[in-house]
């Protein structure tokens, strides 16, 4: 712009008048000052001249509203300050196959628990028949299996993956959290809880995929090799797994469908649901609300480093 | 013109007093005749692949059947000369069983499911083996269904069948409900309480109600129901319980091959589970299942077949589910209440309380 404004005589002789008037305006003070107060109002006046340039036609002037609009949410986002990787790309992966993998397992097995229901025979048909969606079934339960072990392995193998797992384990602070905040919710305290990387609701999310991927694996090999399970056990091994099988498919998906869906999509604050399983990203401001022991660890591992620094700069 | 209605009157009324009078007289004439050669008992014919064929038939071979009132000529109308020239016809029941008839036959169209059936198509794709009418309900000595002395009575149906189906009626006649019906107890099926009456179809042809998905189904008719189980002692819950299976629900979605009620338990020889040649009888169970799930050993047979969890019966089975239950009820409880917790902050902080 500023290239351009050079080339312009009209440009010129915009800035002359800028200058003079300011400089009228200002004979009393001190030039340092003066010349900081011409330039202001020469970029304010600018933008003003180039502004009305620019809307002429309808067209340019929904551009220049997308613009503003853009400019004001990238000042809110500067307001709200920088934002924290909170799932790297690993974890959000995991995350993203198993997803798709338990959607898969339910659209194929929920059929087979209620045969009566108006959408089985369609989810059944869907596939082609009870035999097809059997198979996908299978192609479903290959999915969450690959997740269970790539995850063990992460946890395993990855730093993340093992400070994550140590800070999941289930301490009397959980318990703490959990009375505290059914008294915040309830109006007898005004403080809230403060969690750190993960919540008690974090961690019994995490521990109760952990339940339901050991039972449903489990029974569900039992029930794909029945043949070989059959060399070994009596039949009635076979049913119970069964019976594992569909209760606890039922009870997981009503956790997903309930609980889960409610703190990441129904809720208030989340709705219509965060992208933060695709970018991993969180806020400032969401950090210090919902996670403020982790920000502030963060914040002090920052401040120790910058100290450790700071001598040698 | 009064006299003229009169004459009428008396013309018509003379018509219907002669047919009165002359219709058994001339029955009688036509019954005269054909006993003349058909009376004596030792007329018949030995047919070219040896077998013989009576032809003996008397005013007698109709008394109490329900063609009581007919006489010969009145179903083999082809019969105009004496000696017949031509070998007559096979008698044609439809020309007078057919709904709107004026014979006084029954007014059905029930002859109408033949002619779909297996037997009608093989008749109609030129099978002479295959049975006409007469075949199963008899020539002369036909009776009500409801008649024990009827081909076609509920006791005595399996052995007409049987008369071509033999090795099948063998099978059955030993199986569980051929004994029992052979006891008489009349709530055991029959051929046609599984295979229908007119309307018998091939087990292949997806109308049957013999058919690989309608099986289930065709069982429940009996074996769902509390006030015909319960006389023998079994249980009527093994219908829903094989419902409930993946077997029954996969067989519900229309799978063919698929377990159903006669893949374990047998199609004509169903024996009860005690009976060392049942199916199902414990020793036989892995022969049975390997059927389909090749390298069955006798594992398949510890444990119930007919799981319900819900039945204390199960043990281990209903335990887990009992498990299950109250885990469901108590996590969800939980999880709900506390949905319900932070839906009510949220609602008293907005409203700035």
């Amino acid at each position: 712009m500023s290239m351009n404004d050079k080339k312009d005589p009209k440009r010129q002789t915009l800035e002359q008048e800028i200058k003079t008037t300011v400089d009228e305006e200002t004979a009393g003070l001190d030039p340092s000052e003066a010349g900081k107060i011409r330039e202001k109002v020469r970029a304010r006046v600018l933008e003003e001249v180039e502004r009305e340039r620019r809307i002429r036609t309808a067209k340019e002037r929904r551009e220049e509203e997308r613009r503003r609009r853009e400019e004001k949410r990238r000042e809110r986002l500067h307001e709200e300050g920088e934002t924290f990787e909170r799932f790297n790309r690993n974890f959000r992966f995991q995350h993203i196959v198993m997803f798709t993998s338990v959607i898969i397992l339910i659209v194929t097995g929920m059929p087979i628990k209620f045969p009566e229901f108006v959408l089985s025979r369609f989810l059944v048909g869907f596939w082609g028949g009870i035999h097809n969606s059997t198979l996908v079934h299978r192609i479903g339960a290959v999915m969450l299996i690959y997740f269970m072990v790539h995850h063990l392995l992460y946890t395993v193998f990855s730093r993340r993956g093992r400070r994550d797992l140590v800070l999941l384990i289930p301490t009397p602070k959980d318990a703490r959290d959990a009375v505290q905040n059914v008294r915040h919710f309830l109006g007898k305290t005004e403080e809230k809880p403060r969690f750190g990387r993960f919540s008690y609701i974090e961690k019994f999310d995490y521990w109760a995929v952990y339940w339901g991927c050991v039972i449903m694996i489990g029974s569900g090999l039992f029930l794909w090799f029945e043949g070989i399970v059959l060399k070994y056990f009596p039949k009635y091994i076979l049913d119970v797994a069964l019976e594992m099988h569909s209760d606890e498919a039922m009870l997981a998906t009503m956790a997903i469908v309930i609980w889960h869906f409610y703190n990441v999509h129904f809720n208030p604050d989340r709705f219509p649901g965060t992208l933060m399983w695709w970018h991993g990203r969180i806020s400032e401001h969401e950090m210090k609300e919902e996670h403020p022991l982790e920000y502030e660890e963060i914040m002090a591992k920052r401040e120790k480093q910058e100290g450790a620094e700071g001598p040698g700069r | 013109m009064r006299g003229k209605f009169l004459a009428a009157g008396i013309f018509i009324a003379l018509g219907v007093v002669a047919q009165g009078f002359w219709t058994p007289a001339d029955a009688k004439v036509s019954l005269e005749k054909c006993t003349i050669c058909h009376g004596k008992p030792e007329f018949r014919k030995i047919l070219v692949d040896g077998k013989i064929r009576d032809l003996f038939a008397t005013e007698d071979s109709l008394k109490g059947s329900v063609h009581e009132k007919k006489t010969c000529v009145d179903c083999h109308f082809d019969v105009s000369e004496i000696p017949h020239r031509q070998r007559p016809k096979r008698v044609t029941c439809t020309h007078c069983h057919y709904k709107g008839n004026a014979e006084g036959a029954p007014q059905s169209d029930a002859y109408l499911e033949y002619f779909g059936s297996v037997h009608g198509k093989a008749i109609a794709k030129g099978n002479t083996k295959a049975p006409l009418c007469q075949d199963c309900h008899g020539s002369h000595a036909i009776f009500k269904v409801k008649d024990p002395g009827s081909h076609v009575s509920r006791l005595s149906v399996a052995e007409t069948c049987g008369r071509c189906h033999i090795e099948i009626y063998a099978q059955y006649k030993t199986s569980i409900h051929g004994v029992a019906l052979a006891r008489g107890i009349t709530e055991a099926p029959a051929c046609t309480g599984c295979h229908g009456e007119h309307k018998i179809y091939d087990h292949k042809d997806p109308k049957s109600s013999v058919y690989a998905t309608h099986v289930a189904e065709q069982c429940s008719t009996c074996h769902a129901s509390v006030l015909i189980m319960s006389k023998f002692g079994i249980e009527a819950e093994q219908v829903a319980t094989y419902q409930n299976s993946f077997h029954g629900v996969a067989s519900g979605f229309g799978s063919r091959t698929v377990a159903n009620c006669a893949s374990c338990h047998g199609i004509h020889d169903i024996r009860p589970p005690e009976d060392p040649l049942s199916m199902v009888n414990p020793k036989n169970v892995p022969t049975t299942c390997g059927k389909c799930h090749p390298g069955a050993n006798p594992n398949f047979a510890l444990g119930k077949m007919h799981v319900d969890s819900h039945s204390k019966e199960s043990g281990i089975i209903y335990y887990t589910a009992l498990f299950f239950k109250y885990l469901t009820i108590g996590t969800m409880l939980a999880l709900i209440a506390h949905i319900f917790l932070d839906m009510y902050g949220r609602t008293r902080r907005l409203r700035g309380e």
